[in-house]
């Protein structure tokens, strides 16, 4: 019941003062709101960019990384005590992509955290139609696989994904490429490997993935087919990708596999560490924003409380004088704040929600793109809840404090 | 220390700092008895109000030694003092200082709400008894500041005696009303004093109101003439 008595001065000082109570609300409204936008917004970029980029990039990589450099065997074998000179030293690779894939293949499987494995055999080749040619990317891949990863069904312009499983004369090649070598849908189209085979393909689709990079230099090819272009045995394999249900958490994967696999297992972090500084530094940034905002909503909040203290300096010394205690005096001031602090946190979340879904519909046609991106999380309206409710209480408890110190016959005997 | 002795106090000194240290009460010590309706008069500057303020417990930077009902009060904490005022100590001030965002009602319940030694029904009721014995109770729902100054006068002290306290302490309790006001306040205070035994002590400046009362110190310069 003491405790009610304080919370009745709040309640009538808040709803005595409604328009201040209204600003207050509203600097909490509009710093949790830009808090939950800000956050939604980058990490719907984010997502989208990780969504862009792990059309061709697997989580985690294996393959052969070619033999360490051993060309200066007499340093090897004696140090540094005998001079001497090999002249044109050269290292013979001796195995070229993995060896007994089937045994990998099976033990990456076993991990919990993989969703899928998918091998692929990776030529440099010549793409030429008639005079054009250009220098690209072969991927000879297992086609139910390779879709499981990359999803790149979703990406087909013309044609369909399924059909390179049935031809094994058949290319999907990328937009950008066919659009370079003037080639459409069901057109000729030679390839030339390093080795200088040279052999014809159809194009039986093509695909738009929005990688630039991807879209001008790839094709895709039955992964039989490709081991035939190379004249490999059917368990021939470059590269083997790797995606996990985590793509943040390849750490723990990869130490776990590296040490029993003779082959370079990379993660995408590792050969993408760009990717990730980006996505990071947008986090920074919108939080920096984001909290900046909050601050300036706090010291309205801290503004308005002590304009309040002003104003009611004289109730204070009348409530202390008829025996209220600092205690009662900082509970009344900070339940305000509280108050305030919940009230603008919940409809900040609910504003926040809505430009969010405004922003959201707003036209950006680009890299494949419709409307700008934004994702929904749970956490960002928690986050944005919970240090709205800090704000406030700092805000609201240094006035609350200052209230409290009032010397009551200061204020009466005037 | 008889039982009849509602205050006391021993060698309260106190000094001013500000603008320049200045020595305020000089070595006082007198007694209060219960029941008594005792009067502080004296020029400006005589240190009257800055003694009740000292009596009143809210002014705690004096020395000497203050007891209330045989509490000694001097040392004890602010809480623990702001603790004694509700229960024991009613006030009544010069510019009412009723919370004017509250109605009638809520003002002069508040001190009890906070007491919390009674229900909220037993609060209320002793609220309306309170107004009635003021003439007051058809203003218990108006809000405190749509009332006239004599009314918000007559609320303070409706306020004041919420609790039933063994003191009522008034700064100019009538400065600031109307002469028949004056004389309703005055005939209040006597009744609480004769009638139930509750001391008052009020600082005044007006003649009438202190020569009616049972007894007058009349102070100069910090002492009690």
């Amino acid at each position: 019941m003491r405790l009610s008595t304080n919370y009745k001065i709040a309640y009538v000082h808040l709803t005595s003062s409604v328009k201040q109570t209204i600003v207050a609300l509203m600097g909490v409204v509009f710093g949790i709101s830009m808090y939950i936008f800000l956050n939604s917004f980058v990490s719907g970029t984010n997502d989208t960019q990780t969504t862009l980029a792990f059309t061709s990039l697997a989580h985690i990589r294996i393959y052969n990384d070619g033999p360490a450099d051993h060309t200066n065997l007499l340093k090897l074998a004696y140090g540094n005590q005998i001079a001497g000179n090999i002249r044109n030293p050269k290292v013979i690779q001796y195995t070229q992509g993995i060896k007994n894939t089937g045994a990998i293949i099976d033990l990456v499987r076993k991990q919990p955290e993989v969703t899928g494995i998918t091998p692929q055999v990776n030529i440099n080749v010549f793409f030429r139609n008639s005079g054009n040619k250009i220098n690209g990317n072969l991927s000879g891949v297992d086609v139910n696989n390779e879709n499981k990863l990359f999803n790149i069904s979703s990406y087909m312009v013309q044609g369909k994904w399924n059909d390179l499983q049935y031809r094994p004369d058949g290319l999907i090649i990328g937009t950008d490429l066919a659009h370079t070598l003037s080639l459409h849908v069901d057109d000729n189209i030679n390839v030339l490997t390093s080795d200088g085979v040279s052999k014809n393909y159809k194009i039986i689709g093509t695909f738009q993935t929005n990688v630039k990079s991807v879209d001008k230099t790839k094709a895709y090819l039955n992964i039989t087919a490709a081991r035939q272009l190379l004249s490999e045995n059917q368990d021939y394999v470059t590269d083997l990708q790797v995606n996990i249900q985590n793509y943040q958490k390849t750490a723990p994967v990869e130490a776990r596999i590296a040490p029993v696999i003779p082959y370079k297992v990379e993660s995408w972090q590792e050969s993408n560490q760009q990717l990730q500084a980006a996505s990071s530094l947008r986090n920074i940034i919108s939080i920096a924003v984001s909290l900046t905002i909050l601050t300036v909503a706090g010291f309205g909040i801290y503004n308005i409380m002590n304009m309040t203290i002003n104003e009611k300096i004289k109730e204070i010394a009348i409530l202390k004088a008829m025996g209220f205690s600092s205690g009662d005096i900082t509970s009344i001031f900070l339940t305000q704040a509280i108050v305030i602090g919940i009230l603008g946190g919940l409809i900040g979340m609910i504003t926040g929600f809505i430009i969010a879904q405004i922003i959201n519909h707003i036209p950006f046609k680009m890299a494949g793109m419709n409307h700008l991106p934004m994702s929904y999380n749970l956490s960002d309206y928690l986050l944005a809840f919970i240090f709205g409710l800090i704000t406030t209480l700092i805000a609201g408890y240094l006035p609350a404090l200052k209230a409290s110190k009032i010397d009551p016959v200061d204020i009466i005997r005037g | 220390m008889e039982n009849n002795i509602a205050l006391k106090a021993n060698h309260i000194i106190k000094h001013f700092y500000q603008p320049e240290p200045f020595k305020v009460l000089k070595d006082l010590s007198f007694e209060v008895k219960t029941g008594e309706f005792l009067t502080l008069t004296g020029k400006s500057g005589s240190g009257k109000s800055t003694l009740l303020y000292v009596l009143s417990t809210m002014d705690t930077d004096y020395e000497g030694e203050l007891s209330i009902n045989g509490n000694k009060l001097t040392g004890q904490t602010r809480n623990q003092l702001a603790a004694f005022r509700n229960e024991h100590i009613g006030f009544v001030f010069q510019f009412h200082y009723l919370l004017l965002e509250f109605n009638v009602l809520d003002n002069i319940m508040l001190p009890a709400l906070k007491l919390n030694k009674k229900s909220r029904e037993e609060i209320e009721a002793k609220a309306y008894a309170n107004l009635k014995l003021l003439g007051m109770e058809e203003q218990a729902l108006k809000m405190a500041s749509k009332l006239s100054g004599g009314q918000q006068q007559r609320v303070a002290i409706a306020r004041a005696l919420i609790n039933d306290p063994s003191i009522i302490m008034g700064d100019e309790p009538t400065g600031n009303l109307d002469s028949k006001n004056t004389q309703i306040v005055f005939d209040i205070f006597k009744e609480l004093a004769h009638e139930r035994g509750q001391t008052i002590i009020a600082v005044t400046h007006d003649d009438d109101f202190a020569k009616n009362s049972d007894r007058i110190i009349e102070m100069s310069d910090g002492i009690i003439l």
